[in-house]
């Protein structure tokens, strides 16, 4: 108990610290974040969605984001498909690539785990091979959810699913 | 300011934020489910898991584990639930962490 007493402040200090940090690199990406997509082997449903975000309907420009061709340019990774260990070095690649501070988002159901087991072909989930910032859950997530995880990786928007219960009594 | 900016004011474009008001076609949406926990009966839960086919429900022994992250959306569980499960309609369910999208729903008395 003790112990536990005089570890706390050392953690809550560099909570905070990280906290801080997490906050500043939010701020300088609010206005203008630009995006890295990579495909782990995914059935092109969550692609379909990230390009429906650029069109005038749903139109991310507005917000401040913006497609990046290349992964030198970007501030923000966002993974589909559910991590092929064929794709494994194209992943480290892409993400050694990007300039510090960058931002991970994992992008509908395979990479969250939920549809392929880890197994020889794939690893099942994004985490095993990146450090994720963001989940979208979905299958595919529809261009509004994703709008709204990239808001949630800048701090413009608070998540809303850590309040939700998922369960009702009558 | 821009003329452009005006004109498309004058003729009703928006441009907002984020959809200001709930954006209509994802009403059409698959959504995952809320379950209710008094007409969850410990057999239900076990067919629930049986048909769950991305593996987002599990088994406690006073509860079920529902991972909104690994749910599909599939709405097979609406199929045998029946007024146990209705759709959320909710889409924005983005995490930072992936613990906040692990649920423990409290299975009913006659669950237990």
């Amino acid at each position: 108990m003790t112990e536990q007493h005089t570890a706390d402040p050392a953690l809550t200090e560099l909570d905070t610290a990280a906290e801080q940090l997490r906050a500043a690199v939010a701020k300088q990406f609010s206005r203008s974040l630009h995006i890295r997509t990579i495909d782990t082997g995914s059935c092109a449903a969550c692609e379909s969605e990230l390009r429906m975000l650029s069109t005038p309907h749903y139109d991310l420009h507005r917000l401040g984001f913006f497609y990046s061709p290349a992964p030198r340019h970007a501030d923000l990774l966002m993974v589909t498909g559910p991590a092929l260990r064929v794709m494994d070095v194209a992943v480290a690649k892409t993400y050694a690539a990007m300039p510090e501070p960058k931002l991970v988002v994992a992008v509908g159901a395979c990479p969250l785990g939920g549809v392929y087991p880890s197994d020889e072909f794939a690893h099942g989930s994004v985490d095993k091979i990146l450090p994720v910032d963001v989940w979208i859950p979905g299958c595919p997530p529809s261009p509004i959810a994703l709008l709204h995880g990239l808001l949630v990786a800048v701090h413009r928007l608070a998540e809303k699913v850590s309040t939700m219960s998922f369960a009702e009594a009558r | 300011m821009s003329v452009w900016f005006l004109r498309g004011i004058r003729r009703g474009i928006v441009t907002t934020r984020y959809p200001a008001r709930p954006e209509p076609s994802t009403a059409a949406l698959p959504t995952p489910p809320i379950f209710r926990t008094d007409l969850l009966t410990a057999e239900l839960v076990e067919q629930l898991i049986a048909v769950c086919p991305s593996g987002a429900l599990r088994r406690e022994p006073t509860h079920l584990v529902y991972d909104v992250g690994a749910c599909t959306a599939c709405g097979r569980c609406y199929e045998i639930a029946g007024p146990a499960a209705r759709p959320s309609g909710e889409i924005e369910l983005s995490a930072v962490a992936r613990e906040h999208l692990i649920k423990t729903i409290r299975i009913g008395e006659a669950g237990r």
